[in-house]
């Protein structure tokens, strides 16, 4: 056993493919980690997962990690036409990073999972699968979407099942932690919210990471799976939408007579806690080529 | 020391340890005739044994003997070695009020708090506040670093290297306008090299490496804190044997708690929270149970209380308990920006 030199240690990030976000991630997702991203549904988490497939094969010297990456989806269905889009878009404005006929997709191995006894199975497959892909293109990013749906149908309430479910988490996140250590991995994990009811910050009056409370769409939520999860993972980023309310009136004035209100949904990165960042957010909007950073509300 | 190192065959050594002796100092007074009866030998042969026992243990007690049992000190002495001890500092002028000084040597402190609290923060300051130099009021020693949960950033301890440099040129410039001794002080890579990082990826190996940390430390007597972040990570899966877990657990700690008596340094475990069902309702508490309690010297619990950080001493034999509150900034560890007179005493 011998202590790893810190300055040799490699930190690479993958970036996320826009450079506000990334300012804000400090270089974008790290290797070598397990970042979460927690948000309701139609959020965008599928949509940071989707371009940071796409982005991880952009070489070192772009912020890519010139690499694969393999996709393990549990909510059904896999949405091909929207990474089809942003393929296309994402192609066309790399286009002199890869050769002509290359379809980035071909880099994207797309797994699909049915349950927790079927993620640890496919997991125990992934190691020899990397190792044997060194030949081509490394796989470098491993996205989980979303780690929520496999648990949140499968166990009872009940102490003795709720004991079983935490074990497995901490199963579950060493497993990918001793891959991200040894292939040098980016590991992306989306997760599902609950809604919070009551007077107390978080559940149990218990409070996780730097804000007190996360709202979205104008509720008080909390990121599924508890605090045994919470343990789990390195960094937590959580993404909000609200119906913006100015926009709103203005969409009234225009379009009463139709009977539809146009509104525009804001949409807000937040870092929950993250061992290498400090407390801040960042406004972003989903366009049909992705997800994008607004410069005027970066804050912290 | 113990009669398994005698120069002694292998049966009288079974023969020892089976009647009973198991330490030097068990035969120290005994009489080769009793001896030589309770082990079934002749007397000769016992004797022999007891000639051989008080050789080595003459060695051994050569320049401490007056004490009655080999290593005991009285507690005077302790008290003197105590006060003479350097504590390193958290960067955290109240925190380490409440800690009295800061983090002990000698001694096994356990941190735990729920998820981006600042455990990890506070490992790495510590391990790099363990090298401040002895002209600055520090140890001057290294660290080591056990990383169970891969939480480490290599950027983030660059930070707190480079604050804690700043700091320390800015109290140079004051007190010593020496621009001289600024030459040669601590660089913030120097710092980095001087934390020797483990990873660590299975509680089997989290085990082999505290059981080599013996002969590490003994290799590298300049470490004066040994960081496991965190203990607990690795055994929250696959312990179905809760009794099994516990004397892993418990075995751990007392070889940590000898690390840090043998060489004089710190002990910081840091540990999760988990949820405790008592009398109907669900309460916080540091992971790993009751039993595991009992392991560590001193505990501080972290918390949130509103939008402040704040710890609180949660064990001590020496410590009052108490709670201050605390930052997290880009620069490591600080006092909170809010509170300059909060430290509440209890």
């Amino acid at each position: 056993m011998k202590p790893q030199s810190l300055l040799q240690l490699p930190s690479q990030k993958c970036t996320t493919g826009c450079p506000i976000l990334d300012r804000l991630l400090g270089g974008g997702i790290p290797c070598d980690s397990v970042t979460e991203i927690v948000a309701e549904s139609g959020s965008g988490k599928t949509q940071i997962c989707l371009q940071l497939s796409l982005h991880v094969q952009l070489p070192v010297s772009h912020g890519g990690l010139a690499a694969s990456s393999l996709y393990l989806h549990t909510e059904f269905p896999f949405p091909f036409r929207r990474l089809h889009q942003l393929c296309l878009s994402f192609r066309s404005s790399n286009a002199h990073h890869f050769p002509i006929n290359d379809n980035p997709c071909d880099r994207i191995f797309v797994q699909s999972v049915h349950s927790v006894d079927h993620l640890l199975e496919i997991m125990s497959k992934t190691e020899p699968f990397i190792e044997n892909s060194k030949t081509q293109v490394p796989v470098r990013l491993i996205v989980i979407d979303s780690i929520a749906a496999l648990f949140r149908s499968e166990f009872d309430n009940t102490p003795v099942e709720l004991k079983r479910r935490s074990s497995l988490f901490f199963k579950i996140s060493s497993k990918l932690k001793a891959l991200a250590k040894r292939f040098n991995l980016a590991v992306l994990v989306t997760n599902q919210v609950v809604d919070l009811m009551g007077p107390n910050e978080g559940i149990n009056g218990l409070r996780i990471g730097n804000l007190g409370c996360l709202y979205t769409s104008g509720r008080r939520v909390s990121p599924a799976l508890g605090l045994a999860w919470a343990n789990c993972v390195n960094s937590r980023l959580f993404l909000s939408r609200n119906e913006d309310a100015t926009r709103e009136e203005n969409g009234k004035l225009n379009g009463e007579s139709g009977g539809f209100v146009f509104k525009k949904t804001r949409r807000k990165l937040y870092v929950v806690y993250a061992p290498h960042l400090p407390e801040s957010s960042c406004e972003f909007e989903i366009t049909r080529e992705g997800l994008f950073g607004v410069e005027r509300q970066l804050t912290g | 020391m113990e009669v398994l190192r005698l120069p002694i065959s292998a049966s009288q050594r079974g023969k020892l340890i089976s009647a009973g002796y198991t330490s030097l100092s068990s035969i120290s007074s005994i009489s080769s005739s009793d001896l030589a009866r309770d082990l079934k030998v002749s007397e000769t042969e016992a004797m022999e044994i007891l000639k051989v026992a008080s050789q080595s243990r003459g060695a051994e007690t050569s320049n401490a003997s007056s004490s009655v049992v080999e290593g005991a000190q009285s507690a005077w002495d302790m008290l003197h070695d105590e006060e003479s001890l350097v504590h390193i500092t958290t960067s955290s002028a109240d925190l380490d009020n409440i800690l009295g000084g800061g983090i002990h040597c000698k001694e096994v402190t356990e941190i735990g708090g729920v998820p981006g609290i600042g455990k990890t923060q506070l490992g790495i300051q510590i391990a790099v506040n363990v090298q401040i130099p002895h002209d600055f009021g520090g140890l001057g020693g290294k660290a080591i670093y056990i990383d169970t949960e891969g939480s480490f950033m290599v950027e983030r301890a660059f930070q707190i290297a480079e604050a804690c440099v700043e700091d320390m040129s800015e109290y140079n410039r004051f007190l010593r306008k020496d621009f001289q001794e600024c030459k040669n002080k601590l660089q913030p890579k120097d710092i980095l090299e001087n934390i020797f990082y483990f990873r660590i990826c299975s509680y089997t190996e989290q085990i082999a490496l505290i059981n080599y940390l013996d002969k590490f430390i003994y290799e590298h007597k300049d470490v004066k804190v040994v960081v496991v972040d965190s203990v607990t990570f690795h055994f929250r899966q696959d312990f179905d044997d809760m009794a099994l877990r516990t004397r892993v657990l418990s075995g751990l700690a007392l070889k940590l708690m000898n690390l840090a008596k043998k060489f004089s340094l710190a002990v910081v475990l840091l540990n999760q929270v988990t949820t405790k069902h008592t009398e109907g309702s669900f309460q916080l508490a540091l992971a790993l149970g009751d039993s595991w309690s009992h392991s560590c010297t001193n505990r501080i619990v972290l918390y949130w209380n509103g939008n402040e950080r704040f710890a609180y001493i949660d064990k001590s034999p020496s410590l009052r308990s108490a709670s201050a509150a605390y930052s997290v900034t880009g620069r490591g560890i600080r006092n909170s920006s809010s509170s300059c007179k909060r430290i509440k005493m209890m």
